[in-house]
């Protein structure tokens, strides 16, 4: 197996709310290896945003705080940068596509100047004359049209689509290592998205770095990610490669998203979400976070009580973090279909 | 941006017609100019109408206006009705006074307005900040007569026990000053800092405000994402953004205090605008009063252009083509 070029061992990230404190991130691990796509999956509200915001130490401090944890990129722990070693750090090696390209922009700077200050401030022995050319270059690999006059051009004046070309033409500028898309796709709309998703893995191709995705969208992890992570209140609950998380996911949660996917080889009435709601991350439940919701712990004592870990399941990378998943072994998504269907 | 400041220009040409009518029928109509020639015995009610035939003021209101448009524009808004003086001579005096002593305040006031609010937002709940905050909302709650009054009493009272003179604390210049800039600084420095203690306590809380805001969005995340130091993030990023609603503030207030200033005015005896409003109210003469107005109106019009004019440098969605 390579050697991971990032390892996240136990990070615990907390707010301070006027609640009381969030624990946002509860003891999260995984790993990233060059050249893969990691998809981390999950509700609003679970924690896969902040995790990675966290290792490039772009969550504001206080309220945020990393309690512990680590997070080794290429030999050094990201939390434990200086501010000088972070800033080399932050769109260099690791770079950031977020969520909202119509608010992620300055409107007040041109798109030309706002890309070429990425390369800038990573180049300082680059001419203008040759960071311009770059940026073009970007703008084109991208698929924006006419990249000499966009260059000039300000963010209301592009498409949230093309902004959103623009943010990927950013973040792959310095040729990161690692490439986080925080929901690329979320605020566009599908025609857009699918053209996006297009852009990505293009950016992807062309750099050969990791990805990490973070995304509710179950279609776009099946689309470009290798491996999945999928998070529920603050916690990893199950990881294994794409094609076993499909097939055969073994964390009831994971069951319930594929399971309020709609579907268009079979004629249904009803969505079916997964009943009740995430839990506040101020009053941990003992046990399980997912028991509340869970169709298969079903009031048993276990669940209400212990924390499954996460362990590795039919002798393979999979994992989960449930306490029955064996249960879960011959599952077949869809088969619950006949009963919650005459339950709503 | 020149077809833009022309149009500007052309647009205020209705707005200065309606204000110039508005203000001269509310002020014509408002009081008879001659209701004083009443009460002198010597002259009787038909020779006061021969004195009003003279002076128009038996004409229609739409009559009169005309007659002084042309008055105020051929003839720089003509002469007093009560002894004949010509209006522009004081006015302009007065005007050049008000325009020195308030691009001074706004000048300062933005300096320091705004390097106090940045300072606040980038040291949020620093002991700084807490300080700034604190003396802004004296700032806010002190009435500017009172600091202008407590400032003349110290200094006052400095110069009666120890004969010693820092500022002076009435007029805007002596006669024949030695050194011409200390004299200037002296008598500018305690209206200065009454007039500037409301404006800063108002710009350093509106830079904060809109400099948290612009620290706090996506794309100042974007900038902090790409690896920037802190100072061009601040610098290149945030400021530039968060001028922006300062601008109308500003703007807003400059026609206010150019209108407004009185109290200090009268506070510290200067010869400015203010002054020249409360002697002509009072003395009854509408044409100085109306001048004055004019004068204001023509103020206000041109901050606001400014006003435009700053936005679109700032802010690139509004520029104009």
């Amino acid at each position: 197996m390579p050697e991971p070029l990032l390892s996240i061992r136990n990070l615990v990230v907390e707010f301070a709310t006027e609640d009381g404190i969030v624990q946002a991130v509860d003891g999260v691990t995984y790993d990233v290896f060059p050249g893969e796509v990691l998809g981390i999956v999950g509700e609003s509200g679970s924690g896969k945003s902040v995790s990675t915001m966290t290792l490039l130490g772009l969550i504001p401090q206080p309220p945020g705080k990393v309690v512990s944890g680590e997070a080794i990129f290429d030999g050094r722990d990201l939390l434990k940068l200086s501010k000088k070693a972070m800033r080399d750090v932050r769109g260099s090696e690791v770079a950031m596509v977020f969520q909202d390209p119509m608010t992620s922009l300055n409107p007040v700077l041109t798109i030309g100047y706002q890309l070429g200050e990425a390369i800038k401030v990573h180049h300082k022995d680059l001419k203008d004359g040759q960071v311009k050319q770059k940026v073009i270059d970007l703008l084109r690999l991208v698929g924006v049209p006419n990249p000499e006059r966009r260059y000039e051009q300000y963010p209301h004046e592009f498409s949230g689509g093309m902004r959103q070309r623009a943010m990927i033409a950013m973040s792959i500028s310095n040729s990161p290592k690692l490439l986080i898309a925080d929901e690329p796709t979320t605020a566009l709309d599908v025609t857009i998205q699918a053209q996006i998703l297009e852009v990505l893995k293009e950016a992807q191709a062309e750099t050969n770095a990791a990805t990490i995705l973070i995304t509710h969208d179950l279609g776009l992890v099946a689309e470009l990610a290798d491996r999945v992570l999928v998070m529920y209140a603050g916690k990893v609950v199950e990881n294994g490669d794409v094609h076993t998380i499909f097939s055969n996911p073994r964390h009831p949660y994971t069951i319930g998203l594929m399971e309020s996917l709609p579907r268009v080889d079979v004629d249904e009435e009803w969505l079916r979400p997964i009943p009740g709601s995430p839990p506040s991350l101020i009053n941990r439940p003992p046990g399980c976070p997912f028991h509340p919701r869970c169709f298969l712990s079903q009031g048993r004592e276990r669940c209400r009580t212990d924390e499954p870990p996460l362990r590795p399941i039919d002798e393979s990378r999979h994992k989960t973090a449930c306490h029955f998943a064996e249960e879960l072994r011959d599952h077949v998504i869809g088969s619950r279909r006949e009963v919650a269907g005459t339950s709503t | 941006m020149l077809t833009f400041i022309a149009r500007r220009l052309l647009y205020s040409i209705p707005v200065l017609v309606a204000a110039s009518f508005l203000i001269f029928v509310f002020v014509a109509l408002s009081s008879n100019p001659l209701a004083d020639l009443y009460s002198n015995t010597h002259l009787t009610p038909a020779d006061i109408k021969v004195i009003a035939h003279a002076k128009h003021l038996d004409a229609s209101v739409f009559e009169r206006y005309w007659l002084w448009v042309q008055d105020a524009v051929l003839h720089k808004f003509g002469n007093n009705l009560s002894n004949g003086d010509p209006v522009w001579p004081n006015l302009e005096r007065v005007l050049w006074h008000t325009i020195e002593l308030l691009v001074i305040v706004l000048v300062l006031s933005v300096l320091i307005g705004v390097a106090i609010g940045i300072l606040s937002a980038i040291r949020q709940y620093s002991i700084f900040d807490y300080t700034a905050t604190t003396l802004s909302f004296i700032g806010f709650a002190m009435p500017v007569f009172w600091l202008a009054l407590i400032l003349q009493v110290i200094f006052t009272n400095i110069y009666l026990k120890w004969h010693l003179r820092i500022f002076y604390t009435a007029q805007l210049s002596s006669d024949n000053p030695k050194y011409w800039l200390l004299d200037r600084i002296q008598h500018l420095a305690l209206p200065v800092i009454a007039l500037c203690a409301l404006s800063v306590a108002g710009y350093s809380r509106y830079m904060r405000a809109s400099m948290l805001e612009v620290i706090n969005s996506d794309y100042t995340r974007t900038a902090r994402a790409k690896g920037l130091p802190e100072w061009r993030v601040i610098g290149k990023h945030v400021f530039r953004n968060a001028l922006i609603p300062l601008t109308t503030q500003i703007a807003i207030d400059f026609g206010a205090l150019f209108a407004g200033a009185f109290v200090t005015e009268q506070v510290f005896t200067l010869d400015g605008m203010g002054h020249y409003f409360v002697v002509a109210l009072t003395s009854g003469d509408p044409y100085p009063v109306m001048a004055w107005l004019m004068v204001v109106a023509v103020m206000v019009i041109i901050f606001n252009l400014i006003a435009d004019l700053v936005y679109g440098f700032l802010d690139p969605r509004i520029r104009y083509d």
